[in-house]
């Protein structure tokens, strides 16, 4: 029996070697592309794709970073715009840029190649307003009123990226200090903070089982409900709720790893993440927007809604500032402290 | 046995922990440095989330025992129509993906649940969730732990005229006690460390230690401070174990030479027990079961054909193949750590490791470690390996030590050889032990432990993977396919455990 293990493990061991012409490709644990695109791209490129996903982007990113002396991928996608400057800090990107396509205005990472970008805010369950004849909040200051006591689920920041995504916005919109005020009226209006966006839409979101019939998702939420409708729906059934300083703009970019190996196939999937085929993808398989101009959009999108202003923080305040920010959350909205 | 012969029987195990556990543990501490703050273990938030960790863990320990060891007792003692088979599925909620299971848990009693009550946001509900995980693992030891009393025991001291109470004070209980105390071991680790079903029901105010350090390696990577609350839970843990093997050890007595008791029952009162007990296991494990498969059933026929799809039967295989590897694994590992455990309280306490250490501590560990292993199918099948062989090693060492060393003494002195008697006299008497040891270490790798927090392929999707990938979006239909993947989950487990606990021909080792 343990010869057997130890026969087991070895053969393990010898396929485990990186094959020559072999692209590690690093993404978070949403990454999706039509199987047909990437075989294409392995033709074409001559090398064999290894996509690595490791978790959320944040986790991702951290992973990178823990293991920069000895890279664990060659090329990463994913990295957003409110972790960029934590990776150009910690010196795991190579500057990297393409010549394929021409950007959304306004939609660009520094050092990394914009692939989609997209909008974190509040969407709300159109049937339950409805049956509770509740008007829809107007403005976050709204939702710490006790008319809408228990109804926000929210992501923590310390553990999901919407999360963070949507704590950013709040602090972009109405400044630090007013904006954590805000969030320490909410916490005595009965905010609940799920661990990260799954659990919160699914277990407490009042659309699937839950109670509350606010929570933090995407802009792009309610075209996906009506393409993954039962029924095909004429309407969706949730609706983004744009409040000033509720909205964030996430712009997530593909670069090459600092130290990886294949430069030339890297820079190969970076332009093929900008090519027509993946862009054109994108909206339907990971609900982002194509960060090229130009793509026309699935018709599905005409229930999504592209927000007309966002708050974000500049890209140095939240390389300086997120970390500490999160902190002052967990603090103010767990700790129940100021 | 010789203890050189125990020894390098214990090598293998201890070698595996050391790569698996000791060293990524010890190099990620190491990178974190002793920069932690020391204000941290003063912080009054922290102290609560330890406290409160502590406490849950304590009371699911306590509700485990209080409705589980009579359950057990009529499990063990009453023989029905189809025992054999709700033995077998008494494992199911063991694979159920955190996140199903509390759909399941809500569809009950959440705000739109059957029963009407809504319990969403009360500790109610997290007890209720502990048990729903944990109830079968303490039921399941009673009933091995029952099962070791022989008959004649039993019905000498009735003839004597003790009564069934004292009956089982004087001479079940003292048997059973080292399995329920194993158990208990098991659910405060899994509570304790717990990261899963407790923070899904109850939102971040219910928190355990485990999810702070999980926040502090994933998402700031600051490796001192999650290295020393590492440090603190894995000392609680030490402490629950080391503990458990002491008293153990003191505990053990030798059992079963005969056959044992459980028959059908005899008039009304032991049929009114027994109907009891099926409608406790009803309500605290099969409830949440029932409801994601009711919900399942009203999916639209495009879904279940869905099902009859190419990614779907991909992660079918792999599902199969990675489970089925990480049993074989198990056995191995967990035969040699169980036999040579036999006989040594500590290596017993040790076997308990995999389940004291922060699993995201591991996972990054372990990536540090070996990052030109961190996308290889060796370190995921390892990491399987490692949360399941626990399980057959406990198994495997309860048995041996409460094997009365006379059997196999005499058929040395018979002339059999070593392994001939071990073959030939301990093993067959501990096949049973060993079979529920591999049901359980199949049902964890067939379950989503380290599935998410180590690097994956999505080759290598699996059932739970693809479960948690249609959770991660939104849409009715994408809901509808988790439910019907995780019944897809639930009948290739229950085939596992069927296939390994195939009802022997001498029934009463059930």
């Amino acid at each position: 029996m343990f010869k057997k293990t130890v026969l087991l493990l070895a053969v393990a061991g010898a396929s485990l070697s990186t094959l020559a012409g072999e692209l590690r490709v690093l993404t978070h644990s949403s990454f999706s592309l039509p199987k047909e695109q990437l075989a294409e791209f392995e033709k074409q490129a001559g090398v064999k794709l290894s996509i690595i996903k490791a978790g959320d982007a944040g986790e991702m990113l951290n992973k990178l970073i823990l293991t920069r002396a000895n890279p664990i991928a060659d090329v990463v996608y994913g990295i957003d715009n409110t972790l960029i400057g934590k990776a150009n800090a910690a010196g795991v990107l190579e500057p990297t840029s393409s010549k394929v396509g021409r950007n959304v205005a306004g939609i660009s990472l520094p050092g990394a190649v914009a692939v989609d970008y997209g909008y974190v805010n509040l969407n709300i369950d159109k049937d339950w307003f409805a049956k509770h004849k509740l008007a829809v909040p107007a403005s976050l200051d709204d939702l710490a009123r006790p008319a809408y006591k228990d109804l926000l689920v929210v992501e923590n920041p310390a553990t999901s990226s919407p999360g963070l995504a949507f704590l950013l916005a709040t602090i972009a919109g109405k400044g630090e200090a007013a904006a954590f005020q805000w969030w320490a009226k909410l916490r005595d209006n009965g905010v609940k903070v799920a661990k990260g966006w799954s659990e919160a839409y699914y277990t407490d979101f009042s659309r699937n089982g839950g109670a509350r019939p606010i929570v933090v998702s995407y802009a792009t939420s309610p075209a996906a409900e009506v393409f993954y409708s039962k029924e095909k729906l004429a309407a969706a059934p949730t609706a983004n709720l744009l409040l000033q300083g509720g909205v964030f703009q996430q712009i997530e970019g593909v670069a090459r790893v600092k130290g990886g190996k294949e430069p030339q196939a890297a820079q190969a999937f970076v332009d093929f993440m900008r090519g027509n085929a993946a862009q054109q993808a994108i909206p339907t398989e990971m609900w982002m927007y194509p960060a090229v101009a130009g793509i026309g959009l699935d018709p599905v999108y005409k229930h999504a809604e592209l927000p007309k202003s966002a708050t974000t923080p500049t890209l140095d305040a939240m390389q300086q500032h997120t970390a500490g920010w999160v902190s002052r959350w967990v603090r103010v909205v767990l700790k129940s402290g100021n | 046995m010789s203890w050189p012969l125990r020894g390098s029987l214990a090598l293998l195990p201890l070698l595996f922990l050391a790569a698996m556990v000791a060293a990524p543990l010890t190099r990620l501490l190491w990178e974190g440095g002793s920069a932690f703050n020391p204000a941290l273990l003063q912080d009054g938030y922290l102290q609560w989330r330890l406290l409160w960790s502590l406490a849950q863990a304590l009371i699911s320990c306590l509700l485990c025992l209080a409705l589980g060891l009579p359950l057990a007792w009529v499990l063990a003692r009453y023989d029905f129509p189809a025992r054999g088979l709700l033995l077998r599925l008494l494992l199911l909620p063991f694979v159920m993906p955190t996140l199903v299971a509390g759909l399941g848990v809500l569809a009950l009693l959440g705000p739109n649940g059957v029963l009407g009550i809504n319990l969403q946001d009360t500790p109610w509900l997290l007890l209720y969730g502990n048990l729903f995980y944990n109830l079968p693992l303490l039921v399941r030891a009673g009933v091995d732990g029952l099962s070791q009393v022989p008959a004649s025991r039993l019905l000498v001291a009735r003839t004597l005229g003790a009564t069934p109470w004292r009956t089982f004070w004087r001479v079940e209980w003292p048997v059973v006690r080292p399995w329920l105390a194993s158990a208990l071991c098991l659910i405060f680790l899994y509570c304790f460390a717990g990261f899963g079903l407790a923070l899904l029901l109850g939102g971040q105010r219910y928190a355990t230690v485990e999810v702070e350090i999980y926040s502090l390696v994933a998402y700031e990577l600051n490796l001192a401070d999650a290295g020393a609350l590492a440090l603190l839970a894995l000392a609680v843990g030490a402490l629950a174990a080391g503990g458990y093997a002491l008293i153990e050890r003191r505990l053990v007595k030798d059992s079963r030479a005969g056959p044992t008791l459980c028959r059908r029952p005899q008039g009304w009162p032991q049929w009114l027990q027994l109907a009891g007990a099926l409608l406790l296991l009803a309500l605290f494990a099969a409830a949440p079961l029932l409801a994601i498969a009711m919900r399942a059933l009203q999916a639209d026929a495009a879904n279940w054909q869905a099902l009859w799809d190419g990614e779907v039967l991909a992660a079918i295989g792999n599902t199969v193949r990675f489970s089925g590897a990480a049993v074989l694994l198990a056995l191995a590992l967990g035969l040699a750590h169980g036999i040579a455990a036999a006989r040594w309280w500590w290596l017993r306490a040790l076997g308990f490791l995999p389940f004291m250490v922060s699993p995201v501590m591991l996972a990054f560990g372990l990536l540090l470690l070996y990052p030109q292993y961190g996308a290889s199918l060796w370190l995921l099948e390892s990491a399987y390996a490692l949360l399941a062989y626990p399980f057959v090693a406990k198994a495997v060492a309860g048995a041996l030590a409460s094997l009365p060393p006379t059997l196999p003494a005499a058929a040395r002195t018979l002339g059999a050889s070593r392994w001939r008697a071990f073959h030939r006299v301990s093993l067959p008497l501990i096949r049973p032990a060993l079979r529920r040891g591999l049901a359980f270490a199949a049902a964890t790798a067939v379950g989503e432990f380290a599935v998410t927090l180590f690097l994956s392929r999505p080759e290598w999707t699996t059932l739970t993977t693809l479960i948690y990938q249609r959770l991660g979006r939104p849409g009715a239909a994408n809901l509808e396919q988790a439910l019907l993947l995780t019944c897809l989950l639930l009948a290739f487990a229950l085939l596992a455990f069927l296939i390994i606990e195939w009802p022997e021909k001498n029934r009463a080792a059930d």
